[in-house]
C-alpha cells in the first residue's frame, strides 16, 4: 500500500524533475543536456513578453477570482431565500456553467463578442460625439468575464454548501440579541461560511491563472502565462520554457512554506 | 564580399555550427570564424556599426508569426540587441490556422509569413497592408527573382516581400528503407502502408496533405474537383492508421528517430541531412508543391514600427545569407546568393534537378478558402 | 418580507447578468450559428439549414474517442487515486498527513502546458522506451497512442480526483470502524462495509470532475496524441482554427453540450440511487 503511494509520487515528481533539470540546460535544447547554466532564468526575467504574459495572467486571475467571490458569495447567501421559481433558475444556469466544457466557452465566448462588437462597434462610431471612438474589442475584460463564469459558479457551489451546513441557530440567536443584519453577517455568518470562501476563491484564481482553452480563444492581443508556453512549445521549446515552469513552482512553493511557517508560529505561539 | 575567398565551406561551416551548438565554442569565435562580417551586430558590442538600428525608437517588442525550423534565433538575439525590441516568435503549421487567427481580430502580430497563394486571399479580406517601402530600404525589387516575388504584388501594389522559397517533398531515413529506391509519391503513401507503418508522418495542413494525395493519382496538386477530392480522401483514410503524427513540426519527431519518413519542406529536409546524414529528401517524380514565402504586415499590427525595422532588418543581405545557412532554404534575393559558398549554391536539397523542379506547382488560391478541401483535412483529422 | 425578497434580488443581480451574458447569450449564438453556413472565405453566414446537424455524423470517431476515453481515464484515476487518498487518510500520522496532501498538488502549480510537454521527452524514443530497450524490454511506441494520451490525463487530473476522496475517508467516523474491528469484521469486510461506502460521496464528486473536464479536454490529445487521438475538443478547435467553419463548429459545440448534459445527468441519477437516495451525492 505505501508502496503503492510512493510509486504515484515517483509518477507524479520524476516529470517534474525533468523540467527543473533542464531548465539548468546550456544548450538550447529542452530534451538533451548541455551542460550546466543558469542563462534560461536570466533571459526568462528580461523577456519583455513573459513578463507581459505573467502580469496579464496574474492580473486576470487577482480580478476574476475577486468579482467571482463577492458576486458569488452575495448570491450563494440569498439563494436560499429567493423565490422557488428564481432559485430554480439559477440552479439550472450554474450547473450549465460547470457542465459546459471550457472550450465550448471560449468558442461560444469568441463567437458572440465577436458578433456583438460588429454590431455595437459602428454604432458607437456613429454616435461618438470625439475623434476617436472607442472601439470594443477582445482583451482583459473578456479574459476576466470568461474566467469569471466558471469561478462563479465554483463560488456559488462552495460557499452554499457551507451556508447549508451553517447553524442557523447562532443567526436566530444574533437577531434576537438586537444585532444588525450587517453584525449578524460579519459576525456570525462569515466566520463560519468564511473557509467556503477562502476555497472559493483559491480555485477561483488557480483555475484562471491555468486556463488555457478559454484564453486561447477569447484573449485577442492580450498574451496570458499558458497561452506564451502553448506557442513556445509549438516554436519548439528552449529550457527558457522549463525556467518559467520552474520559477512557477518554485514561487508557489515558498509560498506556502511562509504560510506553513507563520501558521506554525502562530499555533505555538497560542499553545506557549 | 562577393568574393568566395571569404566564406568557409560548408562542411567547416556545419562542423563549427555543431561545436557551437554544443557549446564547446562561444558565439563570438562561432560568428567570427563563420564570418559574414556581422559578428558585431550580433554581439550588439557598443551597437557601433548598426547604430541606424536603436535610433529608430521602434519601441520594446516586436511579435512575427511564422513557421517551424524558419529562422535563426541567433538573428532574433542579434536584433533585439542592436534596436533593444524584443522578438517574440510564434510558429504555425498552416496557411489556414494564420488566416483563422488574423480573421478573428486582434491576433497581436506584428510581422508574419504567408506563402504565395493566399496573399490575394489576405488582400480581398483587408487583413494585410500594402507595405510602406520607404521603411524597408534594404528591400530592393531588382534583385528578387520575380518568379518567387511577384506574387506579394497585388494589382501594382506590394503586400509582402520575399522571404524564402522551397519545395514540399519528404524526408526520409534511408536506414529504414532497404534497397528499394524512394522517388515518387507513390512509393511515399504506399510504403506508409507497408514497412513505414507507424512512421510517417503528414502535415497538418491542407494544401500538402491534401495535394500530395492527389498526386498518388496523378491529379493536380491544387484540384478542387469533388471526385479527385473523394479518391485523395479514400487514401488519407486508409493510410491513417499507419501514420506516426499529423503536425507540420516534423523535426523533433524525425531526428531521434520516432518518425521515419515525413513530408517535408526543403529547409527541414537541409537541417536534418545536415545532421542526420542518413536522412534524404525526395521530390515525388509525379510532381508536388513549389512554393515562395513572404513578409507581410497585419492591418492591426500593434508595434508596426518595429515589425518593419525586423522586416528590414532580416532583408539585409548578410543577415538573410546567415538565415539561409541556418534554416537551408533557399533565397530570391540574387545579393544573398552572392554571398552564399558555392557548396550550398549546388545542393541538390536546395535546388533539385530541371527535371523534378518542372512538374511541380505552385499553391493555387483557391485551395485556401474551398470549403470542399477545409472539411476533407477536418474530417481525415477527425476519423 | 417584501423588502428582504428585494434585497435579496439586488444581491442576487450581479450574478445573475453575469451568467446572463457570459453564457445564455454565448449559447444562444451558437444555437442560432448551428443552423448557419460557412462564410465564402470561413467564418459564418447567416441562413437556415439543418445540414450541420446531419453532419454530425463525419464527426463520429471523435465523439467515440471521447466517449471512450473520457470515462476510461476517469477510471484510471480512480483507480489510481483512491488508494492513495486512503493511505493518506487512513495510514498516515497527522504530521505527514498535510505535507503528503500538498505534495500531491504542488505539481499543479506548474502549467499543465508544461507538465505534459515533460510527457512529450518521457514517451517519446528518448524517455520510457529506451530505458525499456536497455533493460531488454523491447522499445514499445508509448507516444501518439492512446496509451500517452491516458497517462497524460491521469498526470493532468489526478489531484482533483485525490482530494474530495481524501476529504470523504477523512471525514468518516473512524469509531465505526474500530466497532467492527471489535465485533471481529475482518479489515477487508470493514472496508467494503464501512470505509467504501462512506467514501462514494468523494468518490462520485471525483469522478463528476474529472469526467466533465476530460470530455471538453483538447491540450492533452493535441499534445501527446500526435493529431490521431482526436476527440471532440480536437475537432472543435480545427473548425475554428483552421477549416473557418463557425457554423458546423457550432453545431458540433452543441452536440457536445447536449451529450455531456445527458451523461451526466444520468450519472447523477445513478450515483444518487446507487448511494441509497441520499442528498450529499451532489456536486461538490
Amino acid at each position: 500500500m505505501r508502496l503503492f503511494a510512493l510509486a504515484v509520487y515517483l509518477f507524479l515528481y520524476v516529470p517534474i524533475a525533468v523540467i527543473a533539470v533542464f531548465a539548468f540546460n546550456g544548450g538550447r535544447s529542452a530534451t538533451q543536456l548541455q551542460g550546466f547554466s543558469v542563462q534560461w532564468f536570466g533571459r526568462a526575467l528580461s523577456n519583455p513578453f513573459v513578463v507581459d504574459a505573467f502580469r496579464t495572467s496574474l492580473t486576470v486571475a487577482l480580478a476574476s477570482a475577486t468579482l467571482a467571490t463577492v458576486f458569488g458569495t452575495m448570491a450563494a447567501l440569498v439563494l436560499p431565500q429567493a423565490r422557488p421559481r428564481l432559485r430554480a433558475a439559477f440552479d439550472a444556469l450554474i450547473y450549465v456553467a460547470v457542465m459546459v466544457p471550457g472550450i465550448v466557452i471560449g468558442i461560444a465566448t469568441l463567437i458572440a463578442l465577436v458578433t456583438v462588437f460588429g454590431w455595437v462597434n459602428p454604432v458607437l462610431a456613429a454616435v461618438w460625439p470625439g475623434e476617436a471612438p472607442p472601439q470594443l474589442g477582445l482583451g482583459y475584460g473578456s479574459l476576466i468575464a470568461a474566467h469569471g463564469l466558471f469561478a462563479l459558479a465554483l463560488v456559488v457551489l462552495l460557499v452554499r454548501a457551507r451556508v447549508a451546513g451553517m447553524d442557523r441557530s447562532l443567526v436566530e440567536a444574533s437577531a434576537d440579541l438586537g444585532a444588525t443584519p450587517w453584525g449578524t453577517f460579519r459576525q456570525v455568518t462569515l466566520p463560519q461560511i468564511f473557509p467556503g470562501i477562502l476555497a472559493g476563491f483559491l480555485l477561483a484564481f488557480t483555475f484562471s491563472f491555468d486556463d488555457f482553452i478559454i484564453a486561447f480563444f477569447v484573449a485577442g492581443p492580450q498574451t496570458t502565462l499558458p497561452i506564451y508556453v502553448f506557442s513556445s512549445i509549438r516554436r519548439g521549446v528552449t529550457p527558457e520554457i522549463n525556467a518559467i515552469g520552474a520559477m512557477v513552482l518554485a514561487a508557489s512553493l515558498t509560498l506556502l512554506v511562509v504560510a506553513q511557517l507563520l501558521l506554525r508560529r502562530g499555533t505555538s505561539r497560542a499553545r506557549g | 564580399m562577393t568574393d568566395r575567398d571569404d566564406h568557409i565551406s560548408r562542411q567547416r561551416f556545419m562542423e563549427e555550427l555543431r561545436r557551437y551548438r554544443k557549446g564547446s565554442v562561444s558565439r563570438r569565435h562561432f560568428l567570427g570564424v563563420t564570418g559574414l562580417g556581422l559578428a558585431t551586430v550580433a554581439l550588439g558590442q557598443g551597437l557601433g556599426p548598426r547604430r541606424a538600428w536603436a535610433q529608430e525608437g521602434i519601441g520594446d517588442r516586436v511579435a512575427i508569426a511564422t513557421w517551424p525550423n524558419y529562422h535563426d534565433p541567433a538573428d532574433f538575439d542579434a536584433f533585439t540587441q542592436a534596436t533593444g525590441a524584443y522578438v517574440d516568435v510564434s510558429v504555425f503549421g498552416s496557411n489556414e490556422e494564420m488566416l483563422a487567427k488574423l480573421q478573428a481580430g486582434g491576433s497581436g502580430w506584428d510581422v508574419f509569413v504567408p506563402t504565395n497563394y493566399t496573399i490575394t486571399t489576405y488582400v480581398s479580406e483587408d487583413i494585410i497592408e500594402p507595405l510602406d517601402l520607404a521603411k524597408i530600404p534594404n528591400y530592393d525589387p531588382a534583385s528578387f527573382d520575380p518568379r518567387f516575388a511577384e506574387a506579394g504584388t497585388v494589382d501594382g501594389k506590394v503586400y509582402a516581400v520575399s522571404k524564402n522559397w522551397g519545395t514540399t517533398g519528404y524526408a526520409v531515413n534511408t536506414t529504414h528503407a532497404g534497397d528499394r529506391q524512394m522517388t515518387t509519391w507513390k512509393d511515399f503513401w504506399d510504403r506508409t502502408k507497408e514497412d513505414f507503418s507507424g512512421r510517417t508522418m503528414v502535415h497538418d495542413y491542407q494544401l500538402t496533405t491534401i495535394g500530395n494525395a492527389l498526386k498518388y493519382f496523378g491529379y493536380s496538386f491544387n484540384s478542387v474537383d469533388p471526385k479527385e477530392l473523394a479518391d485523395a480522401e479514400k487514401l488519407l483514410l486508409e493510410v491513417k492508421p499507419h501514420l506516426f503524427a499529423i503536425s507540420s513540426d516534423y523535426q523533433p519527431s524525425m531526428r531521434p528517430g520516432d518518425a521515419w519518413m515525413s513530408m517535408c519542406w526543403t529547409g527541414d529536409a537541409s537541417q536534418l541531412h545536415r545532421d542526420i546524414p542518413e536522412i534524404a529528401y525526395v521530390l515525388g517524380r509525379e510532381g508536388g508543391e513549389i512554393w515562395s514565402d513572404f513578409y507581410a504586415v497585419p492591418k492591426d499590427a500593434p508595434h508596426r514600427e518595429a515589425g518593419y525595422a525586423l522586416i528590414n532588418f532580416l532583408l539585409d543581405p548578410q543577415v538573410n545569407a546567415r538565415e539561409a545557412l541556418f534554416h537551408g532554404y533557399p533565397v530570391a534575393d540574387k545579393r544573398v546568393n552572392a554571398l552564399l559558398p558555392p557548396e550550398v549554391l549546388n545542393d541538390p536539397i536546395l535546388y533539385p534537378a530541371a527535371e523534378l523542379l518542372a512538374p511541380l506547382e505552385f499553391g493555387a488560391a483557391v485551395t485556401l478558402t474551398d470549403p470542399n478541401r477545409a472539411e476533407l483535412m477536418a474530417r481525415f483529422k477527425s476519423a | 418580507m417584501a423588502r428582504r425578497r428585494i434585497g435579496a434580488t439586488l444581491l442576487l443581480a450581479p450574478a445573475g447578468l453575469w451568467l446572463l451574458a457570459m453564457l445564455v447569450l454565448p449559447l444562444v449564438v451558437v444555437l442560432v450559428f448551428s443552423f448557419g453556413e460557412r462564410g465564402p472565405a470561413g467564418g459564418y453566414a447567416p441562413a437556415f439549414t439543418l445540414a450541420n446537424f446531419l453532419n454530425l455524423g463525419s464527426r463520429g470517431a471523435a465523439f467515440r474517442n471521447t466517449l471512450v476515453l473520457a470515462p476510461l481515464g476517469t477510471l484510471a484515476c480512480l483507480l489510481i487515486a483512491y488508494p492513495l487518498a486512503y493511505v493518506l487518510a487512513m495510514r498516515v500520522g497527522e504530521r505527514w498527513r498535510t505535507v503528503l496532501l500538498v505534495l500531491v498538488i504542488v505539481p499543479f502549480w506548474t502549467s499543465i502546458l508544461i507538465r505534459t510537454y515533460a510527457w512529450i521527452f518521457l514517451l517519446g524514443g528518448q524517455g520510457i522506451p529506451k530505458l525499456l530497450g536497455w533493460l531488454g524490454l523491447g522499445q514499445p511506441m508509448l507516444i501518439n497512442t492512446p496509451f500517452s494520451v491516458l497517462v497524460g490525463i491521469v498526470y493532468g487530473y489526478l489531484p482533483l480526483m485525490v482530494f474530495p476522496i481524501y476529504v470523504s475517508l477523512e471525514r468518516l467516523d473512524k469509531r465505526l470502524l474500530e466497532a467492527a474491528d471489535d465485533l471481529g469484521a475482518p479489515p477487508w469486510r470493514s472496508f467494503w462495509q464501512i470505509t467504501l461506502p462512506l467514501s462514494l460521496p468523494g468518490v462520485a464528486t471525483g469522478c463528476l470532475l474529472v469526467f466533465i473536464l476530460l470530455m471538453g479536454e483538447f491540450l492533452i490529445p493535441a499534445m501527446l496524441g500526435g493529431g490521431k487521438v482526436f476527440f471532440v475538443g480536437n475537432a472543435l478547435v480545427d473548425l475554428f482554427l483552421q477549416s473557418r467553419n463557425w457554423a458546423f463548429g457550432s453545431a458540433v459545440a452543441m452536440a457536445l453540450v447536449v451529450v455531456m448534459l445527458v451523461t451526466v445527468t444520468v450519472y447523477m441519477r445513478l450515483m444518487r440511487r446507487w448511494g441509497g437516495g441520499r442528498d450529499d451525492v451532489a456536486l461538490m
